[in-house]
């Protein structure tokens, strides 16, 4: 397990290096990292070239880049367009952010897992074939226009709730954000729960647990049930870096000062040190997930050794 | 080189002797057990192939009757709008701005006061353009990459594996934001490329799977073994055999791609004013959602309606591949 | 009779059409008897021993008739709650893949334990005891420790032992072992078998032991019913069927067996393939392979002809077995 462990960080490295890199080159190259710097006005020439120089950005791409990782592993993400250090708006952003991806990844657990054993169980009827046509449909509707709509309705036509989250964002706050950033992923989780449970159902296991004479709900929760989790709580944990990365849309609905937020200025401000920052620290919450759920999956099911 | 018998995959696929049992429903439990039948004297009993199962089955699916022919009208009105829709999309008014549904403007007026109808129509084109442009890109980069790394193996794969692991990194949006917010061409072609160039190693795995998976059928060691050359090996024994699964998902990733080119166009880095786009629609709408619901409503009930219809085409499409999942 | 089956028909509802998987099937065994029901897949003798545990899966299946007497009651016609508390308890099964059939990501003491924690109440810890006696009753070494390993993590004929440890835990009546032995390495098939037969004696269990290996019944066996197209087509004491089969098919099974006094000549194999149950052949189901057919079996099916001879029972469900058993 040990060497596993090792083995996986080892194999982190490059694909670390290499999602940073490429979206440090294409802020890099592609805009002009020091043209919001000087607020609207076109830098004057010499400025442009003070300024240049102060963020080493005369020197070669490639040491640039060496430089701007060398000072993240001290923990200098550099500063950001408003003079703050990048890292002060993580301390921000971030526990917005991990708040909204937990009410996201709870809706997945309760609501998905729920409606895919109830339907996995009940394959055919009326339930099934509603639950799978609903699945449908929210996969279907892009998440800002879900956004949009529950927006329309909760907030503004019937006033449930605040149609803009607070700058604190509570939890409270957060729950039909959460449930619009979870959306897609919720009808995917119902539906993998509902095709492993309909699979494993059919399986010589649960045959023999039947043979057994065990009650059915211990049959379900006891063979079925564990068997079939499986794949969706590998799932789960995969989605969680997918969420965070994917939050700027329902952050940007519902005006959540999160780290989508602070992305999205960081773009438009072409800022390299906000968005690479904020990227880096995105790209390894993905790669710790992936690796988390490769050492659950080998907790869940027995078969699996890793060497 | 063209094929000279356009069959191939089916035959190739019958002649494992897995047509047969490709057909078996629910009844696993029996049919299994249940070989084709007595000398194969009733003509029902002919094992089917793959490919002629999966159109007898799609035949008679409403689902796949209903999405195929949303599509077919989507494409027939991309290409042809003004069939069905008599003004300009740029054409706006505003002194009509947020007006509601009225005689000839069936949709009514969005904030600058254009005609919804009009526009909504005229959106169909961009989103179907960039879904099957941005669709045949990845599946084309993606699939001879994949193809090719699963069928030699060695160091080539191992770098396109690392490879592949990167852009799974890079959070999908966040990077249109990034590399489309710099670009000031407003066509369709940046946003295509972007998908391209994010999309393929999702094709890039499956047909890197799927073409391993064939490469260790028994007939394909068999022809290896009769001394078949590796392009044969590869265009007429794993190819017919790995396609399957790669129509199947990017028939599901074609909706993906229309609600990315609307996500990123409603972030505004995608298409931009004046183009037409249902994603640019929604975005100038929802300021006004208070006073003037119908120019958010409609764009976006095109949108879903149109994302749905591929979707359910390719979930159509990969339960008649795979009677497993059935 | 500890167990009775009478006239059972069962069916399948397929996208081909209905499958008759079982058409009025009689046999019955006696507790301390073996009964081996022998025929090719599709045959209908894993349906039959499915719908007797209950545990057929319904849909797609179906039970049009019959009766299915355990020491007298009809089972088909217990509450599900009553049918359950049979299963396992009365009467247990044995199945072909002890890898499959076992839970993956539960421990073999967990499994094990479990028929005792839910059909006796017992405590988690006095479970994991009985499952202790069991692996040892069955002759796993080293119980104690290997309790807590996984299925995987034993060999294929140690796996088989676990699910006759299962079946034989409360001491049922009953057991159906579906090719036990199928799935296993032929040096492993006999001690499996004999642990079988031996337990099976020592509990005075009453045994339904399905297979399509003759081989295999011939030591154990006491008597034989042979099903074809879902009907048993003989029946029979099992030194009887192998000394004179009163059926063609049943002969075609025998001369299918390679023999050590008959090397070099040609092994014998019946011509064509089981019928499609969404088909059957009128008349006589297996007219269309059998090398004596005539006209009468097109069209006749041919009831279970008693052909008793000497005073064990008999019954043959030919027009010609006369022909057959003599000829």
């Amino acid at each position: 397990m040990g060497r596993y462990v090792v083995r996986r960080l080892l194999q982190m490295i490059p694909v670390f290096i290499g999602a940073t890199l490429l979206i440090f080159l294409m802020v890099n190259v592609m805009g002009d990292p020091i043209a919001g710097l000087c607020g609207d006005r076109e830098c004057d020439p010499a400025t442009a070239a003070q300024l240049r120089h102060e963020f080493g950005l005369d020197q070669p791409v490639w040491q640039q880049y060496a430089t701007y990782m060398g000072n993240v592993f001290t923990g200098d993400f550099g500063t950001a367009f408003n003079g703050q250090p990048v890292t002060e708006l993580m301390g921000t952003a971030f526990p917005v952010t991990i708040r909204l991806t937990i009410v996201a990844i709870l809706f997945e657990i309760v609501v998905g897992i729920i409606l895919g054993v109830v339907t996995g169980l009940r394959r055919g009827r009326p339930v099934d074939t509603g639950v799978l046509l609903l699945t449908l449909v929210v996969i279907s509707v892009p998440t800002f226009v879900t956004g949009l709509l529950l927006q329309l309705l909760l907030g503004v036509k019937w006033g449930w709730i605040d149609p803009a989250v607070s700058s604190e964002a509570a939890f409270g706050e957060l729950i039909v954000p959460g449930l619009v950033l979870a959306s897609v992923s919720l009808a995917y989780v119902t539906r993998l729960t509902r095709t492993s449970i309909a699979e494993n159902r059919r399986s010589d296991y649960v045959r023999t647990a039947i043979a057994k004479g065990l009650p059915r709900h211990r049959v379900i929760t006891r063979h079925l049930l564990r068997n079939s989790l499986i794949p969706v709580v590998t799932f789960i944990g995969t989605d969680i870096g997918a969420l965070m990365g994917g939050a700027i849309v329902t952050e940007r609905i519902f005006n959540i000062h999160g780290v989508g937020y602070q992305l999205y200025q960081g773009i438009l401000r072409q800022n390299t040190q906000t968005v690479v920052g904020f990227v880096t620290v995105l790209v390894l919450v993905f790669l710790v997930a992936n690796l988390v759920v490769d050492l659950l999956y080998a907790v869940l099911d027995p078969r699996i050794r890793y060497a | 080189m063209p094929d000279q018998e356009p069959y191939e995959p089916e035959r190739a696929i019958a002649g494992t002797g897995m047509g047969g049992t490709m057909d078996l429903g629910a009844s696993e439990a029996i049919t299994l057990e249940q070989p084709p039948g007595p000398d194969g004297a009733d003509p029902r009993d002919k094992p089917r192939s793959l490919w002629s199962d999966a159109w007898h089955d799609l035949r008679r699916n409403p689902v796949f009757i209903i999405s195929a022919l949303v599509i077919l009208f989507l494409i027939v009105i991309s290409l042809w709008p003004s069939l069905i829709a008599s003004g300009s999309p740029l054409k706006c008014d505003l002194a009509k701005a947020q007006e509601g549904s009225q005689a000839g403007h069936p949709f009514g007026f969005n904030g600058q006061g254009c005609d919804v109808y009009t526009r909504t129509v005229y959106g169909a084109r961009t989103s179907v353009a960039v879904g099957i442009l941005a669709t045949l890109g990845v599946a084309v980069l993606g699939s001879v990459l994949g193809g090719l790394a699963g069928f030699f193996g060695g160091g080539g794969d191992a770098i396109l594996s690392r490879i592949t692991d990167v852009f799974f990194a890079i959070p999908v949006v966040l990077g249109g934001l990034v590399l489309l917010s710099v670009i000031t061409s407003n066509t369709i072609w940046p946003v295509i490329g972007f998908i391209v160039l994010l999309g393929w190693p999702q094709i890039s795995r499956i047909a890197r799977g799927s073409v391993i998976t064939a490469k260790q059928n028994d007939y394909v060691q068999a022809a290896r073994a009769l001394g078949a050359s590796n392009s044969r090996l590869l265009l007429r024994h794993i190819a017919p055999n790995a396609v399957a699964p790669v129509i199947v998902v990017a028939t599901i990733a074609l909706g993906t791609y229309i609600s990315l080119e609307a996500t990123l166009s409603f972030l505004g880095v995608g298409l931009k004013p004046p183009s037409v786009s249902w994603g640019i629609d929604i975005s100038s709408a929802a300021p006004y959602v208070r006073n003037a619901p119908h120019a958010l409503l409609w764009p976006s009930g095109a949108l879903a309606i149109t994302v749905l219809a591929f979707i359910m085409l390719g979930d159509a499409v990969r339960d008649a591949l795979d009677p497993k999942l059935r | 009779m500890l167990l009775e089956v009478r006239d059972l028909h069962v069916e399948f509802h397929t996208r081909d059409g209905v499958a008759k998987a079982v058409n009025g099937v009689d046999y019955g065994v006696d507790a301390g008897e073996t009964l081996a029901v022998l025929g090719e897949s599709g045959s209908g003798k894993s349906v039959t021993a499915q719908t007797i545990m209950g545990i057929l899966d319904v849909p797609p299946g179906r039970i049009t008739a019959g009766e299915i007497l355990f020491e007298g009651r009809d089972l088909l016609k217990l509450k599900e709650d009553e049918r359950r508390k049979v299963r396992g308890a009365e009467m247990a099964m044995i199945f072909q893949d002890a890898l499959s059939s076992l839970n993956p990501v539960l421990t073999v003491g967990d499994q094990l334990g479990e028929m005792f924690t839910v059909h006796r109440g017992m405590s988690r810890k006095d479970a994991r005891a009985k499952a202790v006696e069991l692996m040892d009753r069955v002759r796993i070494p080293a119980a104690k420790e290997r309790v807590k390993q996984y299925p995987h993590q034993f060999s294929g004929g140690m796996r088989q032992r676990i699910m006759i440890a299962m079946a034989m835990a409360l001491e049922p009546k009953l057991i159906i072992a579906d090719e036990p032995t199928t799935a296993l390495d032929v040096t492993v098939q006999a001690q499996v078998m004999d642990l079988l037969a031996e337990l099976q004696r020592e509990l005075h269990m009453g045994l339904i032991l399905i297979t399509h290996d003759l081989g295999v019944v011939a030591d154990v066996a006491d008597k034989i019913a042979v099903m074809y197209a879902g009907r048993i087509v003989e029946t029979a004491p099992v030194h009887d069927i192998y000394k004179a089969p009163a059926h063609p098919y049943t002969r075609g099974l025998l001369e299918s067996i390679p023999r050590l006094d008959q090397k070099g000549q040609e092994l014998y194999a019946i011509k064509g393939l089981p019928p499609n149950l969404t088909r059957i052949p009128p008349g006589c189901a297996f007219h269309p392979r059998c090398p004596m057919a005539q006209d009468v079996c097109r069209t006749d099916v041919p009831p279970l002809y008693d052909v008793t001879e000497s005073d064990a029972e008999r019954g043959s469900a030919c027009h010609f077995w006369r022909e057959c058993l003599h000829g």
